[in-house]
């Protein structure tokens, strides 16, 4: 059998190493280490999930006339 | 499916919302409403919830209000792109049994293909979750499993051991995989080149799939708007 180096993080070689079980138990432990912080449960905003076009503001405003425009700005 | 999924299957994703596949038949739909009037969850996008949306592809988006999920977000899903329907996922899928019941799960193979999608977050977890099954597996594997590496790996460096020390193999999937031919020279860059290929052409296909569907979410936005 040939084996080849590979150049993987032993972090994640450690976790690959853990039965389903554990794995989803120490993510328990990060969930409810999140949570006791505060962590909020409301997903943040993914601009590239085809999802987010359910959740965008229309393009037009609401009172119908032109938006805000930017009038002037730097170089970069 | 979705994040628990992945860590099951040896990823590493702190998701926070929720991914639930279903048979878009009334039963179920009623049950899921039973369950999300428990979490008292509130559509909070378009589409409405609906048998004809989910039918369609779209997902419909629950947040939670109930305070031990408070503003967790439920997404639920009939049909997805890249994958088989219903039926054929429910065959194919992970049962777990733990302290609080029994939870079944997308199969590997599967949430794979279902992560093949326009975001990037998706595609180092493709590569994670191959790779983690790779090493549980690859001291004592059987055809199926080195189809399947053969197949999603996304490590040259593991395609090409596996290519190597399954040569035969390899070679009869070259007409599925191209850079498997990559694989067997040990041709490294090639392999990276090759699979950037591949990740860019699954995520036009993903864009393209969604087209019609996120034209038909901003029709139904502008017609929820236009009656308030």
């Amino acid at each position: 059998m040939k084996r080849i180096s590979y150049p993987i993080e032993e972090e994640l070689l450690n976790w690959y190493s853990l039965t389903p079980k554990e794995r989803w138990e120490e993510s328990r432990k990060l969930w409810d280490f999140y949570i006791s912080m505060g962590g909020s449960l409301d997903p943040e905003p993914d601009t590239q999930s085809p999802f987010h076009a359910a959740f965008e503001k229309s393009k037009t405003s609401s009172h119908g006339r032109s938006g805000m425009r930017v009038l002037r700005r730097s170089g970069v | 499916m979705g994040g628990q999924a992945c860590v099951f299957y040896g990823a590493a994703e702190f998701s926070r919302d929720t991914d639930i596949v279903v048979l878009a038949g009334k039963a179920n739909l009623d049950l899921i409403s039973l369950a999300m009037d428990d979490l008292s969850a509130e559509v909070i996008a378009v589409p409405q919830f609906k048998a004809e949306f989910l039918k369609k592809g779209h997902a419909v988006h629950f947040r939670c209000n109930h305070p031990d999920a408070l503003g967790m977000r439920v997404d639920i899903m009939s049909v997805m792109r890249n994958v088989e329907p219903f039926d054929e996922l429910w065959k194919r899928r992970t049962s777990i049994k733990t302290e609080e019941g029994t939870y079944d799960l997308i199969s590997l193979p599967d949430l794979v293909n279902a992560k093949k999608t326009q975001c990037d977050k998706d595609w180092p977890m493709i590569r994670r979750l191959v790779e983690a099954n790779y090493f549980e597996n690859k001291n004592a594997p059987d055809r199926s499993h080195v189809d399947f590496w053969l197949r999603e790996l996304r490590t040259p460096e593991l395609l090409v051991e596996v290519s190597v020390n399954h040569n035969k193999q390899a070679a009869g999937l070259i007409k599925a995989r191209h850079l498997l031919e990559y694989a067997i020279s040990s041709s490294i860059k090639e392999i990276e080149k090759a699979l950037l290929k591949e990740e860019l052409a699954e995520r036009e296909k993903d864009r393209k799939y969604w087209e019609p569907l996120k034209k038909e979410l901003e029709k139904l936005r502008r017609g929820n708007s236009s009656s308030i």
